[in-house]
């Protein structure tokens, strides 16, 4: 159908009347909104099309298929809204027509299962307004896109397209428009965010018949999508943009500079620019105003530095795409050397609205320094990837977590990238930022162009750095000295660091070459090429230096430090996939004789261990992670009799005396593995029993005290001494040791006092800390218990202690946590049997006061609800108090568990040295040697590293142990560090077994409640073999570098 | 005309200066290595880096303007940590063969390198894939010593309107290059050897013929003259360290016989020579033309220029009718030697070794063109530039400046100052004139000093005309006729010129061209580094040798005259024919 032509004002008005007119009398009718962005067309949405058109003809019913532009949720597509009664369905199938056009369009039932599921509640959310997605957005770029049918200039002309224009031609000069566009605040969303307004009066001013006005279309950054989807959703708008701000500048021919890799935006753009045309509002006296604009669409072939725009102009010329130094700037010379307007697609697309509704509506929105909205492309480790649209200034977490529906699959949130290749990271402790300019530069990244890569905890960040500098190096245009060969000496220093060839002062050399990069080079790119290393090192040092000197890669990413990433996430570095694949093939002793060459204390492990290993499982990208602390529990069920490691004897080091302080798994595993380098060390523990935490406050219902005990008498039969009741700072002192010429000295203590609640009427009787209420029961055998029992925390110390309050005898045991239940950093397990057994938990509930009766007894807890606010320091939100409830909780015994620590006091003094603490006031130790400011003193556990965790512990005790030979000798013998080679049969052509990941199986709650006997029960030997079969065997045909090794 | 103030001192500079240009005028010296005068910044290199108060990062002086009251520091640390760094990064990246480069006496990064007191590389890492073309007779490229400055990117592409070299792929794998990574004898390079010129490293430099040279030498059985160029005698000065627009004729003459070779002889004499073929072949056009009425290309273009005549041929085949049928005095040398001289001293063709000593590398090409053999032989052995000259002088052990001046051999070595300025742009023109109007008036040429101004000079293009006024009567028709004249340098220049007569706006009846700017004295052979001053140098002591000499006009040159009379017998007659003219023919452009 030929388009009418819009000659005047009065024509548009009467376009948009007929259109209207045309809506209001099908307003009543079904219509469905189907997202056609590429994204949904990647995941069939033309499919989905085909088969809802057909159910409808079928059916013969009067309701109409419209493909829009995206609609934003795209990893949930393809996406449809139906009308009137806008239903959101999402990750439709073409099958799904039919329930779509039975249930919900004939017999008007919505289809509950193809809508999306609240977060919370995880009930059906069915109106598309009553998404988190959609509620917390505001729309301005993105105001038609999903709306309206972008191959329909009606419909844009229908939601006020070209009004803007209009009043612009009509009734404005061009100066008042570019008044407007300044005062609006905008700034160019492109990346650099310079004043639009002020660009356009740059370009206005500047001498020269012959101007152009240019959009730049060519959106390189890994991840973003924005422009695309606007040219997709809403062509007109960037049009409409454009010819105003033709119109102010004085320009009289423009281009589009579109990527070449967007076929379904340049064809939509280019529909756009011939209806256009053929209206009229494109061409020679656009609305009868007098003034002349066209434009032309030029392809670019995806090169980065087009985005720059002194390149993007050469290449608009036929010439290879290259930034020239500037001034003069583009505002001057341009185009074939032609004054020329440069801005993005956003840009332009926000112009019609700021003009049609005013500057001051539009400043309106946004922060103090930075006006408007801004689109972001979520993509990565997020639920609901895809395009949205928030005020500038909206906090990182609001985006991520309300908007973007959290990190998929139950991971940790560990940083975005903003800003693409020329942005940087934002760690968790920067969530609560407001995302606007000025933070974000402060804080290391850019606003840039809007891409947003959400990274949980498996990306190193050491590579994801390095992938950002190799896309820049390929990038490069070559040019200039700095950016192409700059950037190719960092990459290689970062390629070196991946792949465990770093060297001390790589770090050091990345800072200070990224620095001079960024001062030196040519154009934008080049300067901004080092912010992802140097955000990265900003933020991340620890793992540059992990990498560097431990060639460890916490994420288990870079392939050559990692052989499976459940040993790496092992923190003694267990080679789990050769122990679960000898369980596999029941070589029962031999796995076990395996898990003990790098951790002593397999079957205290097989109970407590928090396994990271089964978080970094892979198997998990497939169905569900190994149980692999299932697995060891079978395989430390069958041992019989104890085996006894390799140790090598040593007369010069059974000579060497050393002295270990503490009992805990840091100060036993650091004997176990001198002892097997020929060392005959001494343990001296305080307490009556060996053991640490694990005799002290782990319940026995959780670790029977004879498994501890078996593995501690296997280290004492190594050649190991150990003397308990010996109290350092009571029976012994460090300066004693050292003049007793102890040739070592080993401080594994742990963090053994209680933080104080802090609250009014603490000091009631019956007010106890729960380490000191679990040591008592575990070492004395007996504590006071009350009836009614509060614990306040939400850590294992809290957990253990309300579960052994219960089976003590209390009647009520609440725990109070002030955060939410998935915050609490006790083992979710834990809270999950702690609750089964019939513990209240009140989470987001926090003790004002503990109230006490007249004799001075505990008689309540005041307490009050909290709410989540902003995002804290940690990355989660942090309770507030905002209108709290208060209500009281009746309590004859509170056990405060809310953190532990060191309290060093004179403990370590010494003549002649003094060992340094950390920040945390916990004892500083290097991480590859574990050793302190004080030669031949070395620390670790938690006492080093503030309360971790069992395997942490053991692995610092390794560490040690490692660091103290090498300190005596010179050299390392850490034999078993070796990797074994384990030789078990494994088929990598052959399909992964079908079995389900198994739980690991408990004890009735009615049969385990009133006492201390074990909850956990072992498989039987089917069960651990299925399991063990699950494996994936990361570790075949690999061989990595050593651990701690180059 | 802005106050700055430059390292704390207040200077007054011209309003649309750069940065660069400010501190050069006050003494202060700011290394670059991409900085090509006159024309835009290329901003490559960021070696010129200086901190202007107040910018963000550190600024190119080469592509910053003056502002009023900028502070400008030009040698503070943060600046000389910068440029230490660019420099290292440049040398991590380049071929450090400097040991024996070509280029070791006179490489511009080792200079900078050591003028900021580099000690060490800080960042080393993988070199890129080292490619050596060696495909033209001309130029050789090496890569691995290419640090992409992309000076010659401007002079092949901007400078001469060639454009065969480019920058290709992306990030550390950037090449400079002909297209697709050919090489450049696959491309349309003319092989003027501009980039040779103005590369700053080894990474361009002219194909070394002098082991051939040495061997032809040696060869007891060869007779070696050799030739030498007019523009080789006010360049050759500066490989000994004379100021730019040194003569050095007498001492070029001793050392060249110390050299070793049998007979000393002047390009300049068949520059002579040439003047009375093309000034008859002129003539000739015009008669045909004017009086026949036959269809004649005109304008005729002088065809002295190797490079020139290439571009012709890649680029306006239509204009190749145009052209002087002439051969280059080169190749007019070399087919006299070998047949006039050689009967002369009873010497076969074949055992006779002719080598040219050019200011250019396009030469190289030419005597290797097939159609160079009048002789029966190749008519031209041997080309050497300027540059290679002055190397072999140097490594023959011979002090050049404590030489006494020597003359050149006869019959080839007499010339006429019409000949000397052959080197230079506008001078071919000159010398034409001086002939032709004598023949045509039989009266000397009419301006002053035999000279024409507006031809003069480095204006890219220019022009003259003349009314012939007096004409005796065998060239009477031309009485009264405006003959125009114009003269472009630089293919750029001629580019335009062509252009704008293929437009028909401009007409003309003689073009001179040349392929350098200035003309032969900036070849692509000449010592480094040659900017307009330097051309500016050497085209006056090109003038100062034509004023010096007795006679001053080619047709006035007795050797020339006996030639004629013992052995041509008469322009364009059928030795000539045969021996001074040669054809063109048009060249696919890749």
């Amino acid at each position: 159908m030929a388009l009418s032509r819009i000659a005047s004002l009065q024509d548009l008005d009467k376009v948009k009347k007929e259109v209207l007119a045309e809506q209001t009398k099908n307003a009543s009718k079904k219509q469905i909104l189907l997202c056609s962005g590429a994204g949904c067309i990647a995941s069939g949405s033309l499919r989905l099309k085909k088969a809802l058109e057909e159910k409808i003809k079928e059916e013969k019913l009067d309701v109409e298929v419209v493909g829009t532009g995206c609609l934003g949720p795209c990893a949930q597509g393809p996406v449809i809204v139906i009308n009137p009664d806008q239903t959101f369905y999402e990750d439709l199938k073409p099958e799904d027509a039919r329930d779509i056009v039975d249930e919900h369009l004939r017999k008007g039932k919505p289809v509950e299962r193809l809508a999306p599921r609240d977060i919370k509640d995880n009930k059906p959310v069915l109106k598309q307004g009553d998404m988190d997605f959609f509620k917390k957005q505001i729309k301005i770029v993105l105001r038609n896109c999903g709306r309206i049918d972008p191959l329909k200039i009606g419909d844009y002309i229908a939601q006020d397209g070209y009004q803007a224009l209009a009043k612009a031609l009509t009734s404005m000069t061009p100066e008042e428009v570019i008044k407007q566009v300044k005062k609006s605040g905008l700034r160019g969303r492109g990346g650099a965010g310079f004043s639009t307004g002020l660009k356009w009066e740059l370009t206005r001013v500047a001498p020269g018949d012959v101007k152009y006005a240019i959009c730049n279309a060519d959106e390189g950054d890994p991840g973003a999508f924005m422009d695309r989807s606007v040219l997709e959703g809403d062509p007109h708008s960037v049009l409409e943009g454009m010819v105003i701000a033709a119109y102010a500048i004085g320009a009289s021919r423009g281009f589009v500079y579109v990527r070449a890799e967007y076929p379904l935006a340049v064809s939509r753009l280019t529909k756009a620019i011939e209806h256009a045309r053929e209206s009229g509002l494109l061409g020679t006296n656009i609305l009868g105003s007098g003034f002349n604009f066209d434009l032309e669409i030029r392809m670019g072939s995806g090169a980065f530095v087009c985005g720059e725009e002194t390149a993007l102009m050469r290449s608009i010329e036929g010439k290879r795409g290259e930034p020239r130094p500037r001034p003069p700037f583009p505002a001057q010379k341009g185009l074939w050397d032609k004054p020329s307007l440069l801005n993005n697609v956003e840009t332009y697309a926000n112009i019609p609205v700021i003009l049609f509704k005013g500057a001051d509506w539009y400043a309106s929105y946004g922060t103090a320094a930075s006006k408007g909205t801004k689109v972001f492309a979520l993509a990565g480790a997020i639920k609901n990837t895809g395009l949205v649209e928030v005020p500038i200034g909206t906090p990182l977490g609001e985006l991520i977590y309300d908007i973007g529906g959290g990190i998929k699959g139950g991971k940790k949130y560990k940083a975005a990238q903003i800003g693409g290749p020329s942005g940087g990271c934002i760690p968790k402790e920067y969530l609560n930022v407001p995302l606007d300019y000025k933070t974000l530069e402060e804080l290391g990244a850019i606003m840039g162009s809007g891409g947003l890569i959400v990274m949980d905890e498996d990306s190193c960040m050491v590579d994801v750095a390095r992938f950002f500098l190799d896309f820049v190096q390929d990038e490069s245009c070559g040019k200039c000295v700095p950016c192409r060969v700059g950037t190719k000496r960092m990459l290689e220093i970062l390629e070196r660091i991946c792949a465990g060839q770093g060297e001390e002062g790589d770090v050091e050399k990345l800072v200070r070459l990224g620095l001079q990069i960024k001062e030196t080079s040519l154009c934008g790119l080049g300067q901004t090429a080092p912010n992802p290393v140097l955000s990265t090192i900003r933020h991340f040092r620890k793992e540059y230096d992990q990498h560097i000197r431990e060639g460890h890669c916490e994420a288990g990413v870079c392939p050559s430090l990692v052989r499976a990433s459940c040993q790496t996430a092992c923190p003694a570095g267990v080679d789990v996939p050769g122990f679960v694949s000898l369980v596999g093939e029941k070589r029962y002793a031999e796995a076990l004789k395996l898990h003990r060459e790098r951790n002593p204390f397999a079957a205290v492990c097989a109970r407590v261990c928090f396994h990271t290993c089964e978080d970094k499982c892979r198997r998990a990208t497939l169905d569900d992670s190994v149980s692999i602390r299932g697995i060891k529990r079978f395989m430390v069920d069958q041992e019989v009799v104890i085996q006894v490691p390799e140790v090598r004897h040593n007369e010069q080091n059974a000579a060497r005396k050393i002295a270990i302080v503490g009992a805990g798994p840091a100060g036993l595993s650091c004997a176990y593995f001198l002892a097997r380098l020929g060392y005959r060390p001494t343990v001296f523990e305080a307490e009556p029993r060996p053991g640490g935490m694990l005799v002290q406050t782990i319940p026995a219902y959780r670790l029977p005290r004879e498994t501890l005990a078996r593995e501690i008498r296997m280290i004492e039969q190594l050649g190991v001494t150990i003397e308990t009741n010996k109290r350092l700072g009571k029976d012994f002192t460090l300066q004693e040791f050292r003049d007793k010429k102890y040739d070592a000295i080993f401080v594994g203590i742990g963090a053994p006092e209680s933080f104080g609640l802090g609250l009014m009427g603490e000091d009631a009787d019956g007010v106890v800390m729960a380490l000191p209420f679990l040591r008592e029961y575990n070492i004395r055998g007996s504590v006071p218990v009350g009836k009614k029992v509060v614990v306040v925390g939400g850590g294992n110390a809290a957990i253990d202690a309300a579960r052994t309050a219960l089976r003590l005898g209390a009647e009520i045991v609440t725990v109070l946590y002030r955060r939410s239940q998935e915050e609490m950093p006790a083992y979710a397990e834990e809270v999950r049997e702690a609750i089964y057994e019939g513990i209240k938990l009140m989470p987001l509930t926090h003790p004002v006061e503990i109230l006490k009766t007249a004799g001075g007894k505990v008689s309540g807890v005041r307490c009050m609800t909290m709410k989540l606010g902003d995002y804290d320091r940690s990355g989660r939100r942090s309770p507030t108090a905002d209108g709290a409830d208060q209500f009281t909780l009746e309590a004859d015994q509170v056990i405060g568990a809310i953190g532990q620590t060191l309290q060093a006091g004179k403990l370590f003094e010494l003549k002649d040295a003094e060992i340094k603490m950390t920040q945390n006031k916990f004892i500083y130790a290097d991480s590859v040697t574990g050793q302190t400011s004080v030669p031949g003193i070395f620390a670790g556990g938690d006492a080093a590293s503030g309360p971790w965790s069992v395997v942490a512990a053991i692995g610092a005790g390794e560490r040690a142990a490692v660091g103290i030979d090498q300190f005596l000798t010179g050299e390392e013998h850490a034999f078993w560090r070796e990797e074994k080679v384990v030789d078990t049969d494994f088929d990598p052509d052959v399909d992964p077994v079908p079995y389900p990941r198994e739980s690991v199986r408990s004890i009735a709650v009615e049969k385990r409640k009133h006492n201390f006997d074990e909850v956990e029960l072992s498989w039987n030997e089917n069960v651990a073999q299925r399991q063990a079969k699950r494996c994936l065997r990361c570790d075949y045909g690999k061989t990595v570098t050593r651990r701690g090794h180059k | 005309m802005p106050k700055i103030f430059i390292n704390n001192k207040e200077i007054t500079v011209d309003a649309g200066a750069t940065v660069l240009d400010a501190a050069n005028q006050v003494g202060i010296h700011i290394p670059t290595l991409c900085h090509y005068e006159g024309k835009a910044p290329i901003g490559a290199c960021r070696v010129c880096l200086v901190e202007v108060e107040g910018a963000k990062t550190l600024l190119a002086s080469c592509s910053t303007p003056v502002a009023e009251g900028m502070k400008i520091h030009t040698n503070n640390h943060r600046v000389r940590e910068a440029r230490r760094t660019v420099v290292e990064l440049l040398l991590s990246e380049h071929e450090s063969s400097c040991q024996y480069c070509t280029r070791s006496n006179d490489c511009e990064l080792k200079a900078i390198a050591s003028h900021l007191g580099i000690e060490d590389i800080h960042y080393k890492g993988e070199k890129p894939e080292a490619h050596i073309d060696d495909s033209t007779p001309a130029l050789v490229r090496d890569s691995s010593k290419c640090i992409k400055c992309r000076r010659c990117v401007t002079v092949c592409g901007e400078v001469q309107g060639v454009g065969a070299l480019f920058p290709q792929k992306r990030g550390y794998k950037t090449m400079i290059g002909p297209a697709f990574a050919m090489d450049l004898a696959h491309v349309a390079c003319v092989q003027c050897g501009q980039c040779a010129a103005i590369c700053p490293v080894g990474a361009i430099r002219e194909k070394n013929d002098i082991d051939k040279v040495w061997a032809a030498l040696e060869d007891k059985t060869k007779h070696v003259v050799v030739q030498t160029a007019p523009a080789i005698r006010a360049a050759l000065g500066e490989c000994f360290g004379y100021p730019p627009g040194t003569l050095v004729t007498g001492k070029m003459v001793t050392a060249l016989r110390r050299v070793g070779f049998h007979a000393v002889f002047d390009t300049n004499f068949t520059a002579d020579l040439t003047i009375i073929e093309e000034g008859t072949e002129l003539l000739m056009r015009l008669k045909n033309a004017l009086v026949e009425k036959q269809s004649v290309a005109l304008p005729m273009f002088t065809s002295c220029s190797p490079g020139w005549i290439k571009f012709a041929e890649y680029y306006y085949p239509e204009f190749l009718p145009n052209l002087s049928s002439c051969k280059s005095p080169q190749q007019m040398f070399g087919a006299v030697a070998k047949t006039y001289y050689a009967a002369k001293k009873n010497i076969k063709p074949e055992d006779m070794v002719v080598v040219s000593i050019m200011p250019c590398t396009a030469k190289k090409f030419e005597a290797e063109r097939p159609e160079m053999n009048s002789s029966g032989v190749q008519d031209v052995d041997f080309v050497l530039t300027t540059r290679e000259l002055g190397f072999m002088i140097e490594s023959a052990g011979i002090d050049f400046k404590t030489l006494e001046d020597g003359e050149m051999d006869s019959p080839l070595g007499i010339s006429t100052g019409a000949a000397d300025i052959f080197a230079n742009t506008g001078g071919v023109m000159e010398a034409a004139l001086r002939t032709v109007y004598e023949i045509v008036t039989g009266r000397e040429f009419p301006a002053a000093d035999l000279r024409l101004a507006p031809v003069e000079g480095l204006k890219g293009i220019k022009d003259a005309s003349l009314v012939i006024k007096g004409a005796v009567p065998e060239w009477s028709f031309l009485e009264n006729v405006e003959v125009r004249v114009a003269v472009a340098h630089g293919l750029s220049n001629a580019k335009r010129l062509l252009e704008s007569i293929k437009e028909g706006k401009a007409q003309y009846h003689f073009i001179e061209i040349m392929t350098c700017p200035g003309g032969c004295i900036g070849g692509g052979g000449q010592p480094r580094y040659t900017n307009d001053s330097v051309r500016m140098a050497r085209i006056n002591a090109i003038y100062k040798e034509d004023a010096g000499k007795k006679l001053r006009k080619s047709h006035a040159n007795p050797q020339v005259k006996a030639l004629y009379d013992d052995f041509l017998k008469k322009p364009l007659g059928e030795k000539s024919h045969h021996l001074l003219h040669t054809h063109y023919k048009e060249r696919e452009k890749v």
